[in-house]
């Protein structure tokens, strides 16, 4: 168990910055994840925090010791590979131990933390096969079970479940969510799928283009954004983003108007005199289709898409398509006209720069997304 | 995956459908006939032709009489052919292992720490493949010469006093030709080890990072285990290029002196061309033939080797 | 920033140091060749790697006394005519086994590859006499149609895993576009297998261009010698005139040289393409 410290992290090849200026802190026993498009750094940053890729500038703190020139095997991290990265020429067993036995690590430690991990993980029977004679799922196991052994202070996980198929997933996912319970160790887990990464993290890690969009609980992203990019990025289907204008109320309040729509009274702290362009979120889970909302749009329904437990309507209102999420949806069809409506309570804003925009109901609550 | 291809249904491939307009579906039996008719005139029947002749003998009549086992006890005493069979044995013992040693050191040194420099260091060890070899072995012959050759002139230098040529001493001859074949073919393992180490998983060689794996350790528990397919071809391609030797030791020595260099490919030569007995040229191809088979069988059974199979342990 | 030199770090510039160090060993013989083939008759037995002053006289001379071009084209029609013959027979084979997969050819296939096994030692006599019977001796055709029936089995192997390795959606939407067999293999298998096909065609040049035991033993008229095997003949014409010998020498073996210099890139990327592995 151990705590991570990143300080001003700069990775580049040449003259192509792919990471920088980036801080993290990572608590003891916190399972953070690094999500983001690909492409973003995420896992660039993991393989630095391994050691696999050396930094231009910056410092790694692994429980306040400084490790930034550190080989890999000298920093106490396990890792779990995409490819999973099994020796193909070594039985399960050898794999498990292969990091020990380097170490020099005394035979029967080895077997007897070996024995404990194949048991945590239901290897037991697999011991003397080799990575070709196993399944997908199995030699994931295998690949968690080699890092457990090591007993490190930091597990790094980079995409570990995206090799196996969907129900294996699902399974997999469990199972770390239990591992981690069971260990309480210090994980750092870069994925591109957003259900991991809310259902497994205790924190999250947003990135994109090398550095942090956001860092907070799994809620915290998910109620307030700060920023377009996580707004756009967390959620799925994506929040809604209707294009507006912020201006003055005679009557001195503040309103927006939708691009081409209603327009609806919102409480900010200044309103320019002159219009200014905004986006307003809204998340599909949150719109309903009837009246009575403090927002109400009329369209009709582009996509009707039943999944059983829901329905997405896809609704073309003038320009904009917006979807929604509604269970009652289920006697629609193509072509119906609909009504869309929402509180104004459940509404995002962001400026011109996709940040967001502070709302007054908001100012008051102690705000959890400042950026690290 | 490739296994999934092979043990797709026969019902699913493509040869199934059946041309239109009528044409039988024989017609695609046509994509096999041009090699197998080149299998068949220029190797599988020259083969059964050395086995019928090498049960035959011509006799001072010129007719040809069956003789059975014969020219094989008689090739069995000669012990030309116990020679042969030693310089064999040495040759494949020294080149194999050497080449591969020295190729796979160069390679991975190539592969682990160059970058600019990796495509001129590949292409230039390699070059000696790629040199006629006519032309290697009368350079070679000219290094080892007595008095105006390089060799005895630098290894002096280094301490080392040749007496005489060693190619003209029957005890060194062997050893002169195999130092060539060595120099010649390195380049070759080489580039199979460039390959397959280009080829290993970075995501394995980074695991053994992190296990802490490196130098001796890494190669050794690491790194030659997972090359063992390429080093299994090159022992298979070894064995056969051992066997059909012959242009360094036909130029630089034509097997002497006094037989003390001569290989399978040299005593054919000399039995079938030279001494005009192709009884015994042909007793002697069938025992190469015989020993390339058995010594091929034995690597896919023992070791798992692939005759050109690329997938060998993936 | 620690010191670097030429770009590199320090302990990365002692392995390029090491490997130009061996490298320079290695190519001592090539060297030694160029350098004999550029001694004036007062040097040329000089027992040392390099002399001085170099001239160009023996290659003027080897040029102007010897009809070298003439065997450069036996050579080259030779080989060019082996290397067009390999890569269609093979790809023909190669597409029957691995896509068309035509019953019983896995047997076949399994048959064809025990070429591999066989020695050019163990082949040369029946096929001199073969070729005696069918009157081939001192004809290209000697040498081209033995060369093929050798040099067939490995294209086979390396385009057979290539085509295997190739999504098999990519050969069932050309069933699905109303391929025949033969527009399967020419619009589809081909320029899929490509590379392949370039590193066989390279490999299979090096080799013929190389070959000396079949060479030997059927081009025995000297209007038809491939380069391959006149040094021989020079060894002893030149015996007391090494410089000219080896002008011979050098000007035989640059072009293949030359030309491996050109190709080495396609020919490592077919390598690393999975062309030869375990």
């Amino acid at each position: 168990m151990a705590t991570l410290t990143l300080d001003g992290i700069t990775k580049s090849y040449g003259v192509v910055s792919v990471i920088s200026k980036l801080d993290l802190a990572v608590e003891d026993g916190e399972f953070c994840v690094l999500v983001g498009p690909s492409g973003c750094g995420k896992s660039t940053l993991l393989r630095i925090i391994a050691g696999l890729e050396p930094i231009t500038s910056g410092r790694i703190l692994i429980d306040d010791a400084e490790v930034s020139r550190a080989e890999p095997a000298d920093r106490g991290i396990a890792m779990v590979f995409q490819s999973y990265a099994l020796y193909p020429h070594m039985n399960v067993d050898r794999n498990m131990g292969f990091g020990l036995e380097i170490a020099r690590t005394a035979k029967a430690e080895i077997a007897s933390r070996v024995g404990q991990a194949a048991r945590k993980l239901r290897l037991d029977s697999f011991l003397q096969r080799k990575p070709r004679e196993l399944s997908g799922g199995q030699r994931q196991r295998v690949a968690i079970g080699r890092a457990i052994t090591r007993r490190p202070k930091l597990f790094l996980l980079d995409e570990p479940l995206s090799n196996l198929d969907a129900a294996l997933r699902v399974g997999m996912r469990v199972e770390i969510a239990r591992l981690k319970a069971e260990l309480g160790a210090t994980m750092i887990y870069v994925t591109h799928d957003q259900v991991e990464a809310m259902t497994l993290a205790d924190r999250i890690v947003v990135m994109n283009g090398g550095r942090i969009e956001q860092i907070g609980t799994p809620l915290d992203l998910y109620e307030s954004p700060a920023n377009l990019f996580v707004a756009g990025f967390i959620g799925s289907p994506s929040m809604n983003l209707l294009p507006g204008l912020l201006e003055r109320r005679p009557d001195g309040g503040a309103q927006v108007v939708l691009e081409g729509g209603p327009s609806f009274p919102i409480v900010v702290k200044e309103a320019h005199s002159t219009p200014v362009p905004v986006t307003v979120g809204i998340r599909p889970e949150h719109i309903r289709l009837a009246t009575g909302g403090d927002i109400n749009l009329r369209g009709e329904a582009a996509v009707v898409e039943m999944l059983g437990s829901d329905t997405f309507v896809y609704a073309r209102c003038g320009e904009q398509m917006v979807v929604v999420r509604d269970k009652t949806a289920g006697r629609m069809h193509r072509g119906d006209p609909i009504t869309l409506s929402w509180d104004e309570a459940k509404c995002h804003l962001f400026d011109e720069g996709g940040r967001r925009w502070i709302l007054d109901r908001e100012a008051e609550a102690p705000t959890q997304n400042a950026t690290a | 995956m490739s296994q999934t291809l092979t043990a797709s249904p026969a019902g699913r491939t493509l040869a199934e459908i059946r041309p239109h307009r009528g044409r039988r579906q024989g017609t695609v039996y046509l994509f096999l006939l041009p090699a197998t008719a080149f299998f068949i005139g220029f190797v599988a029947y020259p083969i059964l032709w050395v086995f019928d002749e090498s049960l035959m003998r011509a006799g001072s009549d010129g007719v040809r009489h069956f003789v059975g086992l014969g020219n094989y006890l008689a090739t069995l005493q000669d012990p030309i052919f116990w020679l042969v069979l030693r310089n064999m044995a040495l040759w494949g013992l020294i080149t194999i292992p050497v080449q591969m040693l020295i190729g796979g050191l160069i390679a991975w040194f190539i592969e682990r720490h160059t970058q600019q420099w990796r495509g001129f260091f590949r292409t230039m060890f390699f070059l000696p493949v790629v040199t006629s070899v006519s032309v290697v072995s009368l350079v070679w012959a000219q290094i080892y010469a007595p008095y105006y050759g390089i060799a005895q002139n630098y290894l002096q230098v280094l301490g080392i006093t040749m007496t005489d040529s060693a190619l003209g001493n029957p005890a060194t001859s062997i050893y002169a030709l195999i130092v060539v074949n060595i120099w010649q073919w390195t380049g070759f393992s080489m580039l199979m080890y460039v390959a397959g180490i280009a080829n290993l998983p970075s995501e394995v060689l980074d695991a053994a990072r992190i296990d802490g794996a490196r130098g001796m350790r890494l190669a050794g528990s690491v790194v030659v285990p997972m090359l063992a397919p390429v080093t299994k071809s090159l022992l298979l391609l070894g064995i056969i290029g051992t066997l059909q030797t012959f242009p360094i030791v036909q130029l630089m020595t034509g097997g002497g002196p006094s037989h003390s260099s001569e290989v399978f490919g040299t005593d054919i030569f000399r039995q079938s061309f030279v001494l005009g007995d192709t009884n015994t040229g042909a007793t002697l191809s069938v025992i190469v033939l015989a020993l390339a088979f058995g010594l091929t069988l034995a690597q896919i059974v023992f070791l798992g080797a692939r005759l050109g199979g690329r997938r060998a342990a993936r | 920033m620690t010191t670097r030199i030429a770009g590199l770090e320090p302990a990365n510039l002692t392995v390029h140091l090491g490997l130009g160090l061996v490298l320079l060993l290695w190519m001592v013989p090539e060297a030694y060749m160029v350098s004999i083939a550029m001694r004036a008759p007062e040097t040329v037995f000089d027992p040392t790697l390099f002399t001085w002053p170099l001239t160009f006289d023996n290659f003027v001379t080897v040029i102007k006394d010897n009809p070298l071009p003439s065997f450069f084209l036996n050579s080259l029609i030779v080989t060019v005519a082996t290397v067009i013959l390999v890569l269609a027979v093979s790809s023909l084979f190669a597409f029957a086994v691995a896509v068309l997969r035509l019953p019983g050819t896995t047997v076949l296939y399994a048959v064809l590859l025990t070429t591999l096994m066989v020695p050019m030692a163990s082949l040369v006599l029946p096929l001199a006499i073969l070729l005696k019977t069918f009157g081939w001796v001192n004809r290209y055709v000697g040498l081209i149609f033995p060369y093929v029936a050798l040099g067939a089995p490995f294209a086979v192997v390396i385009l057979k895993a290539f085509m295997e390795d190739a999504p098999k959606e990519l050969f069932e939407a050309a069933r699905v576009d109303g391929c025949t067999p033969w527009q399967t293999f020419i619009h589809v298998t081909l320029p899929l297998v490509r590379p392949a096909l370039v590193f066989v065609a390279i490999w299979q040049f090096i080799v013929t261009w190389n070959e000396f035991f079949l060479a030997l033993i059927v081009m025995t008229e000297n209007e038809m010698k491939t380069v391959t095997i006149v040094p021989m003949q020079y060894s002893g014409l030149y015996m007391a005139n090494p410089g000219a010998l080896f002008a011979i020498l050098t000007i035989i073996a640059l072009p293949l040289i030359g030309l491996y210099v050109l190709v080495q890139r396609a020919f490592v990327r077919g390598l690393l393409a999975g062309a030869v592995k375990g």
